[in-house]
Protein backbone atom coordinates (compact mmCIF):
# COMPACT_ATOMS: atom_id res chain seq x y z
CA UNK A 1 0.00 0.00 0.00
CA UNK A 2 1.21 3.53 -0.80
CA UNK A 3 2.48 5.47 2.20
CA UNK A 4 1.10 8.98 2.01
CA UNK A 5 3.14 11.52 4.00
CA UNK A 6 1.37 12.62 7.18
CA UNK A 7 1.62 15.65 9.41
CA UNK A 8 0.22 15.72 12.92
CA UNK A 9 -0.93 19.06 14.27
CA UNK A 10 -1.41 19.27 18.03
CA UNK A 11 -1.90 22.02 20.57
CA UNK A 12 -4.15 23.34 23.30
CA UNK A 13 -7.85 24.04 22.81
CA UNK A 14 -8.32 27.33 20.92
CA UNK A 15 -4.69 27.69 19.84
CA UNK A 16 -5.68 27.69 16.17
CA UNK A 17 -5.10 24.12 14.94
CA UNK A 18 -8.15 24.05 12.67
CA UNK A 19 -7.56 27.62 11.52
CA UNK A 20 -3.96 26.79 10.61
CA UNK A 21 -5.20 23.86 8.52
CA UNK A 22 -7.76 26.12 6.85
CA UNK A 23 -4.90 28.45 5.87
CA UNK A 24 -2.40 25.76 4.88
CA UNK A 25 -4.67 23.74 2.61
CA UNK A 26 -5.37 26.56 0.10
CA UNK A 27 -1.63 27.35 -0.08
CA UNK A 28 -0.79 23.70 -0.71
CA UNK A 29 -3.67 23.37 -3.19
CA UNK A 30 -2.41 26.45 -5.05
CA UNK A 31 0.84 24.60 -5.59
CA UNK A 32 -1.07 21.55 -6.84
CA UNK A 33 -0.84 19.33 -3.77
CA UNK A 34 -3.80 17.13 -2.98
CA UNK A 35 -4.55 16.99 0.76
CA UNK A 36 -6.94 15.19 3.06
CA UNK A 37 -7.76 16.01 6.69
CA UNK A 38 -8.56 13.86 9.73
CA UNK A 39 -9.85 15.95 12.60
CA UNK A 40 -9.79 14.34 16.05
CA UNK A 41 -12.36 16.25 18.01
CA UNK A 42 -12.70 16.15 21.78
CA UNK A 43 -16.43 16.60 21.95
CA UNK A 44 -18.01 17.44 18.60
CA UNK A 45 -17.66 17.26 14.84
CA UNK A 46 -17.71 21.04 14.66
CA UNK A 47 -14.11 21.51 13.50
CA UNK A 48 -14.42 18.82 10.84
CA UNK A 49 -17.78 20.19 9.70
CA UNK A 50 -16.39 23.73 9.47
CA UNK A 51 -13.29 22.66 7.52
CA UNK A 52 -15.43 20.52 5.23
CA UNK A 53 -17.74 23.44 4.59
CA UNK A 54 -15.00 26.08 4.13
CA UNK A 55 -12.45 24.05 2.20
CA UNK A 56 -14.49 21.43 0.36
CA UNK A 57 -18.10 22.58 -0.09
CA UNK A 58 -17.49 26.30 -0.58
CA UNK A 59 -14.08 26.36 -2.24
CA UNK A 60 -13.77 22.93 -3.83
CA UNK A 61 -10.16 22.53 -2.68
CA UNK A 62 -10.70 18.88 -1.79
CA UNK A 63 -13.60 16.42 -1.94
CA UNK A 64 -16.01 16.53 1.04
CA UNK A 65 -15.33 12.89 1.91
CA UNK A 66 -11.65 13.69 2.46
CA UNK A 67 -12.40 15.70 5.60
CA UNK A 68 -13.08 13.14 8.31
CA UNK A 69 -14.08 13.80 11.92
CA UNK A 70 -13.03 11.25 14.52
CA UNK A 71 -14.28 10.97 18.12
CA UNK A 72 -11.60 10.29 20.71
CA UNK A 73 -13.51 9.04 23.74
CA UNK A 74 -12.42 12.01 25.81
CA UNK A 75 -8.76 11.04 25.42
CA UNK A 76 -7.32 13.15 22.59
CA UNK A 77 -3.69 12.36 23.44
CA UNK A 78 -4.37 8.60 23.59
CA UNK A 79 -5.88 8.68 20.10
CA UNK A 80 -2.72 10.10 18.55
CA UNK A 81 -0.06 8.65 20.82
CA UNK A 82 -0.56 5.50 22.95
CA UNK A 83 -3.32 3.97 20.87
CA UNK A 84 -3.54 5.52 17.41
CA UNK A 85 -5.48 2.47 16.08
CA UNK A 86 -8.58 4.35 14.97
CA UNK A 87 -6.56 7.05 13.19
CA UNK A 88 -4.37 4.41 11.53
CA UNK A 89 -7.45 2.53 10.44
CA UNK A 90 -8.88 5.63 8.73
CA UNK A 91 -5.49 6.40 7.15
CA UNK A 92 -5.19 2.87 5.77
CA UNK A 93 -8.63 3.27 4.18
CA UNK A 94 -7.50 6.56 2.64
CA UNK A 95 -4.23 5.12 1.39
CA UNK A 96 -6.10 2.28 -0.21
CA UNK A 97 -8.88 4.37 -1.79
CA UNK A 98 -6.93 7.56 -2.60
CA UNK A 99 -3.32 6.65 -3.39
CA UNK A 100 -3.06 9.86 -5.44
CA UNK A 101 -3.14 12.03 -2.31
CA UNK A 102 0.05 13.99 -1.59
CA UNK A 103 -0.51 14.62 2.11
CA UNK A 104 -2.70 13.68 5.06
CA UNK A 105 -3.10 16.23 7.85
CA UNK A 106 -4.11 14.80 11.23
CA UNK A 107 -5.41 17.33 13.73
CA UNK A 108 -5.36 16.17 17.33
CA UNK A 109 -8.11 17.13 19.73
CA UNK A 110 -7.24 20.16 21.86
CA UNK A 111 -5.00 18.99 24.65
CA UNK A 112 -2.24 19.92 27.06
CA UNK A 113 1.45 20.68 26.60
CA UNK A 114 2.49 17.03 26.82
CA UNK A 115 0.85 16.08 23.53
CA UNK A 116 3.01 14.22 21.04
CA UNK A 117 2.16 12.09 18.02
CA UNK A 118 3.08 8.43 17.69
CA UNK A 119 5.84 8.21 15.06
CA UNK A 120 3.84 5.47 13.33
CA UNK A 121 0.97 7.92 12.88
CA UNK A 122 2.69 11.16 11.84
CA UNK A 123 5.91 11.67 9.89
CA UNK A 124 6.11 15.30 11.00
CA UNK A 125 4.69 16.96 14.10
CA UNK A 126 3.64 20.59 14.32
CA UNK A 127 2.77 21.92 17.77
CA UNK A 128 0.83 25.16 17.91
CA UNK A 129 0.39 27.54 20.84
CA UNK A 130 -0.88 31.11 20.93
CA UNK A 131 0.24 34.29 22.65
CA UNK A 132 -2.92 34.54 24.73
CA UNK A 133 -1.55 31.84 27.02
CA UNK A 134 1.17 34.34 28.04
CA UNK A 135 4.78 34.82 26.94
CA UNK A 136 5.89 32.21 29.51
CA UNK A 137 4.46 29.43 27.31
CA UNK A 138 7.59 28.49 25.29
CA UNK A 139 9.79 28.81 28.39
CA UNK A 140 7.65 26.35 30.35
CA UNK A 141 8.37 23.70 27.73
CA UNK A 142 6.57 20.38 27.76
CA UNK A 143 6.89 17.45 25.38
CA UNK A 144 4.85 19.09 22.62
CA UNK A 145 6.81 22.35 22.57
CA UNK A 146 10.20 20.69 22.96
CA UNK A 147 9.93 17.62 20.76
CA UNK A 148 7.83 18.77 17.79
CA UNK A 149 9.42 19.20 14.38
CA UNK A 150 8.01 22.71 14.06
CA UNK A 151 6.69 24.96 16.82
CA UNK A 152 4.13 27.53 15.70
CA UNK A 153 3.21 30.54 17.83
CA UNK A 154 -0.14 31.89 16.65
CA UNK A 155 -2.20 35.06 17.17
CA UNK A 156 0.83 37.36 17.30
CA UNK A 157 -1.51 40.28 16.55
CA UNK A 158 -2.92 39.85 20.06
CA UNK A 159 0.44 40.05 21.84
CA UNK A 160 0.19 43.71 22.84
CA UNK A 161 -3.40 43.27 24.01
CA UNK A 162 -2.61 40.39 26.35
CA UNK A 163 0.72 41.79 27.52
CA UNK A 164 2.83 39.11 25.84
CA UNK A 165 6.33 40.08 24.74
CA UNK A 166 7.08 38.43 21.39
CA UNK A 167 10.83 38.96 21.81
CA UNK A 168 10.76 36.94 25.04
CA UNK A 169 8.76 34.22 23.30
CA UNK A 170 11.28 34.11 20.45
CA UNK A 171 14.31 33.96 22.76
CA UNK A 172 12.76 31.27 24.95
CA UNK A 173 11.66 29.26 21.91
CA UNK A 174 15.19 29.40 20.49
CA UNK A 175 16.61 28.26 23.80
CA UNK A 176 14.17 25.46 24.56
CA UNK A 177 14.00 24.23 20.97
CA UNK A 178 17.74 23.85 20.73
CA UNK A 179 17.97 25.08 17.11
CA UNK A 180 14.85 23.27 15.95
CA UNK A 181 12.57 25.61 13.95
CA UNK A 182 9.66 27.73 15.13
CA UNK A 183 7.49 30.29 13.37
CA UNK A 184 5.41 33.22 14.58
CA UNK A 185 2.16 33.52 12.68
CA UNK A 186 -1.21 35.20 12.51
CA UNK A 187 -3.77 32.91 10.90
CA UNK A 188 -6.26 35.78 10.53
CA UNK A 189 -4.01 37.59 8.04
CA UNK A 190 -1.85 34.68 6.82
CA UNK A 191 1.25 36.39 8.22
CA UNK A 192 3.94 33.72 8.53
CA UNK A 193 1.70 30.90 7.29
CA UNK A 194 3.57 30.59 3.98
CA UNK A 195 6.71 29.82 5.97
CA UNK A 196 4.88 26.91 7.65
CA UNK A 197 3.78 25.73 4.19
CA UNK A 198 7.39 25.87 3.02
CA UNK A 199 8.53 23.79 6.00
CA UNK A 200 5.93 21.16 5.01
CA UNK A 201 6.87 21.13 1.35
CA UNK A 202 10.58 20.91 2.15
CA UNK A 203 10.59 18.58 5.15
CA UNK A 204 7.55 16.38 4.58
CA UNK A 205 7.02 16.37 0.81
CA UNK A 206 10.79 16.61 0.25
CA UNK A 207 10.29 19.32 -2.39
CA UNK A 208 8.74 16.78 -4.74
CA UNK A 209 6.20 17.85 -7.35
CA UNK A 210 2.52 17.08 -6.72
CA UNK A 211 1.55 13.54 -7.77
CA UNK A 212 -0.98 14.94 -10.24
CA UNK A 213 1.78 16.87 -12.03
CA UNK A 214 3.95 13.76 -12.22
CA UNK A 215 1.03 11.70 -13.59
CA UNK A 216 0.30 14.32 -16.26
CA UNK A 217 3.93 14.29 -17.45
CA UNK A 218 3.90 10.50 -17.73
CA UNK B 1 2.03 -25.75 43.41
CA UNK B 2 4.28 -23.69 41.17
CA UNK B 3 3.28 -22.62 37.66
CA UNK B 4 5.50 -23.88 34.88
CA UNK B 5 7.10 -21.58 32.33
CA UNK B 6 4.42 -22.26 29.68
CA UNK B 7 1.63 -21.39 32.10
CA UNK B 8 3.37 -18.20 33.14
CA UNK B 9 3.82 -17.18 29.51
CA UNK B 10 0.17 -17.93 28.73
CA UNK B 11 -0.94 -15.81 31.67
CA UNK B 12 1.35 -13.00 30.56
CA UNK B 13 -0.39 -13.22 27.17
CA UNK B 14 -3.73 -12.91 28.97
CA UNK B 15 -2.52 -9.83 30.80
CA UNK B 16 -1.05 -8.27 27.66
CA UNK B 17 -4.17 -8.62 25.50
CA UNK B 18 -6.53 -7.72 28.36
CA UNK B 19 -4.65 -4.58 29.29
CA UNK B 20 -6.45 -1.34 28.44
CA UNK B 21 -3.00 -0.17 27.27
CA UNK B 22 -3.20 -2.68 24.40
CA UNK B 23 -3.87 -0.60 21.26
CA UNK B 24 -7.18 -1.51 19.65
CA UNK B 25 -9.01 1.82 19.91
CA UNK B 26 -11.66 0.43 22.26
CA UNK B 27 -11.06 3.31 24.72
CA UNK B 28 -12.98 5.55 22.30
CA UNK B 29 -16.18 3.46 22.34
CA UNK B 30 -19.13 3.62 24.73
CA UNK B 31 -21.58 1.26 22.96
CA UNK B 32 -24.43 3.73 23.23
CA UNK B 33 -23.79 4.79 26.83
CA UNK B 34 -22.98 8.33 25.72
CA UNK B 35 -26.40 8.70 24.11
CA UNK B 36 -28.16 7.44 27.26
CA UNK B 37 -26.11 9.81 29.38
CA UNK B 38 -26.70 12.84 27.15
CA UNK B 39 -30.44 12.14 27.05
CA UNK B 40 -30.44 11.70 30.84
CA UNK B 41 -31.83 8.19 30.49
CA UNK B 42 -29.20 6.60 32.69
CA UNK B 43 -28.47 7.52 36.28
CA UNK B 44 -25.61 6.05 38.25
CA UNK B 45 -24.06 2.70 38.87
CA UNK B 46 -27.18 0.51 39.02
CA UNK B 47 -28.36 1.62 35.59
CA UNK B 48 -24.84 1.20 34.23
CA UNK B 49 -24.63 -2.39 35.47
CA UNK B 50 -28.05 -3.06 33.93
CA UNK B 51 -26.89 -1.73 30.59
CA UNK B 52 -23.72 -3.85 30.60
CA UNK B 53 -25.78 -6.91 31.60
CA UNK B 54 -28.10 -6.46 28.62
CA UNK B 55 -25.14 -5.93 26.32
CA UNK B 56 -23.50 -9.15 27.48
CA UNK B 57 -26.56 -11.40 27.74
CA UNK B 58 -28.43 -10.15 24.66
CA UNK B 59 -25.74 -8.83 22.30
CA UNK B 60 -22.11 -9.82 22.56
CA UNK B 61 -22.66 -13.03 24.58
CA UNK B 62 -24.84 -14.84 22.02
CA UNK B 63 -23.03 -13.34 19.01
CA UNK B 64 -19.39 -12.35 19.66
CA UNK B 65 -18.75 -15.05 22.28
CA UNK B 66 -20.22 -17.77 20.07
CA UNK B 67 -18.09 -16.53 17.16
CA UNK B 68 -15.01 -16.43 19.37
CA UNK B 69 -15.59 -19.99 20.61
CA UNK B 70 -16.08 -21.34 17.09
CA UNK B 71 -13.11 -19.51 15.63
CA UNK B 72 -10.97 -20.64 18.52
CA UNK B 73 -11.88 -24.29 17.87
CA UNK B 74 -11.42 -23.86 14.10
CA UNK B 75 -8.06 -22.13 14.53
CA UNK B 76 -6.86 -24.94 16.81
CA UNK B 77 -7.83 -27.46 14.09
CA UNK B 78 -6.33 -25.27 11.31
CA UNK B 79 -9.75 -25.10 9.64
CA UNK B 80 -9.52 -21.71 7.95
CA UNK B 81 -12.77 -22.08 5.97
CA UNK B 82 -14.71 -22.11 9.25
CA UNK B 83 -12.85 -18.97 10.35
CA UNK B 84 -13.98 -17.21 7.17
CA UNK B 85 -17.54 -18.39 7.73
CA UNK B 86 -17.57 -17.06 11.31
CA UNK B 87 -16.15 -13.72 10.15
CA UNK B 88 -18.98 -13.37 7.68
CA UNK B 89 -21.76 -14.45 10.06
CA UNK B 90 -20.74 -12.32 13.04
CA UNK B 91 -20.37 -9.31 10.73
CA UNK B 92 -23.96 -9.85 9.64
CA UNK B 93 -25.21 -9.96 13.24
CA UNK B 94 -24.20 -6.33 13.81
CA UNK B 95 -27.01 -4.22 12.37
CA UNK B 96 -25.66 -0.87 13.59
CA UNK B 97 -23.08 0.58 11.20
CA UNK B 98 -21.16 2.53 13.84
CA UNK B 99 -20.76 -0.58 16.03
CA UNK B 100 -19.91 -2.79 13.04
CA UNK B 101 -17.28 -0.37 11.71
CA UNK B 102 -15.68 0.07 15.13
CA UNK B 103 -15.54 -3.72 15.59
CA UNK B 104 -13.85 -4.16 12.21
CA UNK B 105 -11.37 -1.34 12.80
CA UNK B 106 -10.41 -2.73 16.23
CA UNK B 107 -10.12 -6.26 14.87
CA UNK B 108 -7.89 -5.24 11.98
CA UNK B 109 -5.61 -3.18 14.24
CA UNK B 110 -5.45 -6.03 16.77
CA UNK B 111 -4.26 -8.43 14.06
CA UNK B 112 -1.74 -5.88 12.78
CA UNK B 113 -0.34 -5.41 16.26
CA UNK B 114 -0.11 -9.10 17.21
CA UNK B 115 1.53 -10.05 13.89
CA UNK B 116 4.30 -7.63 14.87
CA UNK B 117 5.40 -10.01 17.63
CA UNK B 118 3.89 -13.42 16.77
CA UNK B 119 5.45 -14.57 13.54
CA UNK B 120 4.90 -18.31 13.45
CA UNK B 121 1.14 -18.83 13.64
CA UNK B 122 -0.30 -20.08 10.35
CA UNK B 123 -3.95 -19.08 10.96
CA UNK B 124 -2.95 -15.62 12.19
CA UNK B 125 -0.81 -15.02 9.10
CA UNK B 126 -3.52 -16.40 6.81
CA UNK B 127 -6.18 -14.17 8.39
CA UNK B 128 -3.96 -11.10 8.07
CA UNK B 129 -3.35 -11.84 4.38
CA UNK B 130 -7.09 -12.22 3.83
CA UNK B 131 -7.70 -8.86 5.53
CA UNK B 132 -5.17 -7.17 3.25
CA UNK B 133 -6.87 -8.72 0.21
CA UNK B 134 -10.33 -7.71 1.53
CA UNK B 135 -11.41 -11.35 1.60
CA UNK B 136 -12.51 -11.18 5.27
CA UNK B 137 -13.80 -8.30 7.38
CA UNK B 138 -11.36 -8.65 10.27
CA UNK B 139 -14.15 -8.23 12.80
CA UNK B 140 -13.07 -8.04 16.44
CA UNK B 141 -14.28 -11.32 18.05
CA UNK B 142 -12.78 -13.35 15.20
CA UNK B 143 -9.52 -11.42 15.31
CA UNK B 144 -9.43 -11.75 19.09
CA UNK B 145 -9.93 -15.53 18.99
CA UNK B 146 -7.15 -15.92 16.43
CA UNK B 147 -4.74 -13.80 18.47
CA UNK B 148 -5.54 -15.61 21.71
CA UNK B 149 -5.06 -18.96 20.01
CA UNK B 150 -1.74 -17.75 18.61
CA UNK B 151 -0.65 -16.79 22.13
CA UNK B 152 -1.78 -20.23 23.39
CA UNK B 153 -4.43 -18.78 25.68
CA UNK B 154 -7.29 -21.14 26.51
CA UNK B 155 -10.73 -20.65 24.92
CA UNK B 156 -12.65 -19.87 28.11
CA UNK B 157 -9.96 -17.43 29.19
CA UNK B 158 -10.15 -15.73 25.79
CA UNK B 159 -13.89 -15.31 26.20
CA UNK B 160 -13.39 -13.99 29.71
CA UNK B 161 -10.82 -11.48 28.43
CA UNK B 162 -13.12 -10.23 25.68
CA UNK B 163 -16.08 -9.78 28.03
CA UNK B 164 -13.90 -8.20 30.70
CA UNK B 165 -12.39 -5.82 28.14
CA UNK B 166 -15.86 -4.89 26.94
CA UNK B 167 -17.01 -4.25 30.53
CA UNK B 168 -13.97 -2.16 31.39
CA UNK B 169 -14.46 -0.17 28.18
CA UNK B 170 -18.00 0.84 29.13
CA UNK B 171 -17.08 1.48 32.77
CA UNK B 172 -14.18 3.66 31.57
CA UNK B 173 -16.58 5.59 29.34
CA UNK B 174 -18.94 6.05 32.32
CA UNK B 175 -16.07 7.44 34.40
CA UNK B 176 -15.03 9.90 31.69
CA UNK B 177 -18.63 11.00 31.22
CA UNK B 178 -18.87 11.65 34.96
CA UNK B 179 -21.71 9.17 35.39
CA UNK B 180 -19.91 7.33 38.20
CA UNK B 181 -16.82 7.82 40.35
CA UNK B 182 -13.77 5.57 40.45
CA UNK B 183 -14.81 3.33 43.37
CA UNK B 184 -18.18 2.78 41.73
CA UNK B 185 -16.28 1.81 38.57
CA UNK B 186 -14.57 -1.03 40.38
CA UNK B 187 -17.79 -2.01 42.18
CA UNK B 188 -19.50 -2.17 38.79
CA UNK B 189 -16.80 -4.44 37.36
CA UNK B 190 -17.07 -6.67 40.42
CA UNK B 191 -20.86 -6.89 40.04
CA UNK B 192 -20.51 -7.93 36.40
CA UNK B 193 -18.24 -10.90 37.17
CA UNK B 194 -21.13 -13.44 37.67
CA UNK B 195 -22.70 -12.22 34.41
CA UNK B 196 -19.41 -12.83 32.60
CA UNK B 197 -19.00 -16.32 34.11
CA UNK B 198 -22.58 -17.21 33.22
CA UNK B 199 -22.10 -15.99 29.64
CA UNK B 200 -18.95 -18.09 29.26
CA UNK B 201 -20.80 -21.15 30.57
CA UNK B 202 -23.77 -20.54 28.29
CA UNK B 203 -22.10 -19.52 25.03
CA UNK B 204 -18.70 -21.20 24.90
CA UNK B 205 -19.86 -24.32 23.09
CA UNK B 206 -22.66 -23.14 20.80
CA UNK B 207 -22.38 -23.72 17.07
CA UNK B 208 -22.26 -20.89 14.55
CA UNK B 209 -25.85 -21.70 13.59
CA UNK B 210 -26.92 -21.00 17.16
CA UNK B 211 -25.56 -17.46 17.05
CA UNK B 212 -28.07 -14.68 17.69
CA UNK B 213 -28.44 -11.25 19.19
CA UNK B 214 -31.66 -9.52 20.25
CA UNK B 215 -31.65 -6.20 22.07
CA UNK B 216 -33.87 -3.89 20.02
CA UNK B 217 -33.79 -1.09 22.58
CA UNK B 218 -29.99 -1.19 22.62
CA UNK B 219 -29.99 -1.21 18.82
CA UNK B 220 -32.12 1.94 18.80
CA UNK B 221 -29.88 3.59 21.41
CA UNK B 222 -26.77 2.72 19.40
CA UNK B 223 -28.41 3.99 16.20
CA UNK B 224 -29.34 7.21 17.97
CA UNK B 225 -25.70 7.66 18.97
CA UNK B 226 -24.78 7.55 15.26
CA UNK B 227 -26.97 10.61 14.71
CA UNK B 228 -25.61 12.71 17.58
CA UNK B 229 -23.99 15.96 16.45
CA UNK B 230 -21.78 16.39 19.45
CA UNK B 231 -20.03 13.37 20.90
CA UNK B 232 -16.91 12.18 22.65
CA UNK B 233 -17.14 8.50 21.69
CA UNK B 234 -17.03 6.64 18.36
CA UNK B 235 -20.00 4.46 19.37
Amino acid sequence: MTHIPRIGIGGPVGSGKSMLIERLVPMLAEKGYSVSIISNDVISKEDADRMRSNLATNRGLLPENLVIGLATGGCPHTAVREDPSMNLSVIEEMESKHPDLDLIIIESGGDNITTTFSPILADYFIYIIDVAGGDKYPRKGGLGIESCDLLVINKIDLAAMVGADLEIMKKDAEKIRNEKPFELINCKTDEGVMKVTEHIIHNVLLDSAPKSAITQKV
Amino acid sequence: MYMNIDEIEQDLGVMQLSDSFFPTGIFATSNGLEFLFTEKKIQGMTDLIGMIRINITQQIGPSDCVALGNVFDSASKHDFDKVIEADSIVFATKPIKEIRDASVRSGVQLIKCVTEFVKDDKILNQYQKHIIKNKVHGIFPVAFAICCNALKIKKEKSMMMMLYGFTVGIVGAALRLGLIQHFEGQKSIHSIKPIISQAIKEFSNKSLLEMWQFAPQMDIIQMSHEKMDSKMFIT
